[in-house]
């Protein structure tokens, strides 16, 4: 689904990020970790063509992600705010968000009742707009609006980062039974080692841009994880 | 503690990411205010000397204080819309061993400051050593002066107190300007007289000074107003501007429904523009861009020629559409991401662009059309410059466009605010303005200025013309920009 060749990204002469060769898989659930700066959110940004790649390229179900605009009709993400237009409410977002991915009033209406429970009332008719709501609940926005389109790539930056314990488990859940059910490719990146471990088949480590580690999860990857980053 | 706030408050002026960016820039706008205050001093003073001579049949000293009231209301609904509510945010201060009361007093005298405080003072002082003092002691012409500024302060405060409690709500000044229109109306029938009265009243503040105590009493009343107002709200979340609650109903608009995506991607750059104080701020400069012909068209020495008129033909129907355009890109700063990664067809994100610069410019043009009054040559040149805006600055400015990549925080107004924009912001609009006249020129000298009026004309139909071709050759050099724009967005 997803071929990485000689990617780099180089700023001022340094190489944060450098792939040389990495496939993921459709129906893959592929989890990114590393410390701040490893070239996490810079990957992401790459498979996004939100960036220029210094050298080689990306290729999203065949097609190179900065040459033709095919993905973006199956690939969802939220990586950070920016992602939210935030001067609208939630509902008026997602109407956004589904208007321009030509789905129907009743898709919409949908898609909002299926969130009804991750929402937790604390989203839809409040009267407020996005840039008024508290840090985790525009999260949960972004990731509903990734998600309203059923996308066959679903892209999430530390996805469980200042969401409440129980929203935290419920989009565990949720991206399980997005993997099982729809095969979505799924590529997440967390801090959270204990969330990453749970809900993805392999994880790849990443270090100043290199890939450090790259494991299918069995019941001691979380231990191995834990020794590496202990330092 | 009020040596640390002013320190803290310095710190916060010279840290702010515009100093410090834009050093030159702001020696450039340093000369200009320089050169508009000098301006303003000289002009205080010649019409004070020149007063009697504009005036020849009135007194001047009666005269002159028949326009008092109405400046202080006229004063009243421009600070309504420019003046800053003196916020500072107290919240780090609250829990440290700092008095409240300290804490006021201090945000309330940063009010002090503000330039509409001293605004009436250039006109005034002249006024008062060159007319007013013929008349009276000097120091009855000090009470004079001082009262003056202290019905000017008491409007600060009442400002700063009334942007406190009401809802930001624009129906409110929308009723005070219509007030202001019918008092200017009833005065010159002679039905009620507001500037009889505004003589009456300084003419007894002349003829007894005592009442300054009046003004003194009005201050204080309103300072305290503030104070305790703030004393008993002192908590962040209660002391930031009251906002209307409700949220607006341009989601509602039905029409826009039945235009599918481009209806989509329209509608939000309506929030955009109606949700944002920046924003909102240039589209209540609008009646500036239209009236601006009012300046000119009267005065023969502009009337009479051409070059003059074809910048404020440009200016008319250009100048909104030029604040859309110019900016485009850094207007989406905050949410650029979404739109590269999001299923949106650039072509079509650039084309409703295009499309509402050309509405917003052709709206501008019909609403002027009643400028024909001052001959129908004027009508020519406007509309030749329109076909100019719609057909070739519409696609210019949206090219240069792509080659800023500065955030732009919307969250403050747009007066005298130049955060977010770039130079190349600056550089689009001079050929903007000037290239029409250089087109005109050659022919203008040779005594065949109706040739170079076509021509202008002329050019922007080939632009409508070729639009196609025009919108392609601005897609392209957009996915040339979109990764150099997009990291530029992201820093804050």
């Amino acid at each position: 689904m997803i071929q990485v060749n000689n990617l780099s990204k180089i700023y001022n002469e340094v190489a944060v990020l450098n792939i040389s060769d990495l496939k993921i898989k459709k129906g893959e659930s592929f989890g990114l970790v590393g410390n701040n700066g490893a070239g996490k959110t810079t990957f992401f940004r790459l498979i996004l063509d939100l960036i220029r790649a210094s050298s080689g390229n990306i290729l999203s179900n065949g097609e190179d992600v900065s040459k033709d605009e095919t993905w973006k009709s199956f690939t969802g993400s939220y990586l950070d705010e920016a992602f939210l237009i935030d001067f609208l409410t939630p509902e008026e977002y997602f109407q956004f968000i589904g208007d321009i991915n030509g789905l129907s009033k009743g898709d919409i209406d949908e898609f909002l009742n299926n969130f009804a429970e991750f929402f937790n009332n604390e989203i839809i008719d409040k009267k407020k707009y996005i840039r008024e709501l508290s840090s985790g609940n525009q999260k949960k926005v972004g990731i509903a609006a990734a998600l309203m389109t059923n996308p066959e790539i679903l892209i999430l930056d530390e996805p469980f980062n200042s969401l409440d314990p129980t929203t935290q488990i419920r989009l565990k859940n949720l991206l399980k039974n997005l993997q099982k059910e729809k095969n979505v490719t799924l590529l997440i990146s967390s801090h959270d080692l204990n969330h990453v471990t749970e809900v993805c088949d392999r994880i790849v480590v990443l270090h100043e841009g290199d890939i450090a580690h790259d494991i299918l999860t069995n019941k001691d990857t979380l231990k191995e994880l834990e020794k590496y980053f202990a330092v | 503690m009020i040596k640390w706030f002013i320190r803290h408050q310095f710190k916060e002026m010279f840290r702010s990411t515009v100093w410090q960016k834009n050093l030159i820039l702001n020696i450039i706008m340093g000369f200009f205010l320089l050169v508009i205050l000098v301006e303003a001093l000289v002009g205080g003073i010649v019409l004070a000397d020149k007063f009697h001579e504009i005036f020849p049949d009135d007194d001047p000293v009666k005269k002159f204080n028949s326009f008092l009231l109405y400046y202080f209301t006229f004063d009243l609904v421009l600070r309504y819309f420019m003046q800053q509510v003196p916020i500072m945010s107290v919240q780090p201060y609250l829990h440290l061993p700092v008095k409240k009361s300290s804490l006021i007093n201090f945000v309330l005298s940063k009010s002090f400051l503000s330039f509409f405080n001293f605004l009436p003072l250039i006109f005034v002082i002249p006024m008062a050593f060159f007319q007013f003092a013929d008349y009276y002691p000097i120091s009855i012409v000090w009470v004079w002066i001082i009262s003056v500024f202290l019905i000017a302060l008491t409007n600060n405060f009442l400002i700063v107190y009334l942007k406190k409690q009401l809802v930001a709500n624009p129906k409110v000044v929308g009723i005070f300007g219509l007030m202001i229109a019918f008092l200017v109306l009833f005065d010159y029938l002679n039905l009620i007289s507001f500037s009889a009265f505004s003589t009456l009243i300084f003419g007894e503040l002349l003829k007894h000074p005592l009442l300054i105590f009046v003004p003194a009493f009005l201050l204080i009343f309103v300072y305290s107003l503030n104070y305790f107002f703030l004393k008993s709200h002192l908590y962040p979340e209660e002391i930031k501007i009251r906002k209307d609650k409700k949220v607006d109903a341009i989601s509602n608009i039905k029409y826009l429904k039945t235009l599918g995506k481009t209806g989509t991607l329209v509608s939000l750059e309506l929030k955009l523009w109606w949700r944002h104080k920046r924003t909102r701020t240039i589209i209540y400069m609008l009646p500036i861009f239209l009236l601006y012909g009012f300046v000119f068209y009267p005065q023969d020495i502009y009337s009479e020629g051409f070059g003059f008129l074809i910048f404020v033909g440009v200016f008319i129907s250009g100048g909104l559409m030029l604040n859309y355009t110019n900016y485009a890109f850094s207007y989406e700063s905050n949410y650029f991401d979404a739109i590269l990664a999001n299923n949106i067809n650039i072509k079509e994100y650039l084309r409703v662009k295009l499309v509402i610069a050309i509405i917003v410019s052709t709206i501008c043009f019909i609403v002027t059309i009643p400028y024909v009054f001052f001959g129908f040559k004027i009508l020519i040149i406007n509309f030749v410059a329109w076909l100019y805006c719609i057909g070739c600055l519409s696609f210019a400015l949206l090219y240069t466009a792509t080659y800023n990549k500065k955030r732009m925080d919307l969250a403050k107004g747009a007066v005298f605010n130049y955060q977010g924009i770039g130079a190349s912001n600056w550089l689009a609009m001079i050929p903007a303005f000037l290239l029409p006249i250089f087109i005109y020129l050659p022919f203008g000298l040779n005594d065949l200025p109706y040739t170079g009026i076509f021509l202008i004309g002329l050019i922007g139909l080939i632009g409508l013309l070729f639009q196609k071709s025009l919108l392609n050759i601005v897609v392209k050099q957009f996915f040339k920009r979109k990764y150099l724009m997009a990291e530029g967005f992201r820093e804050k």
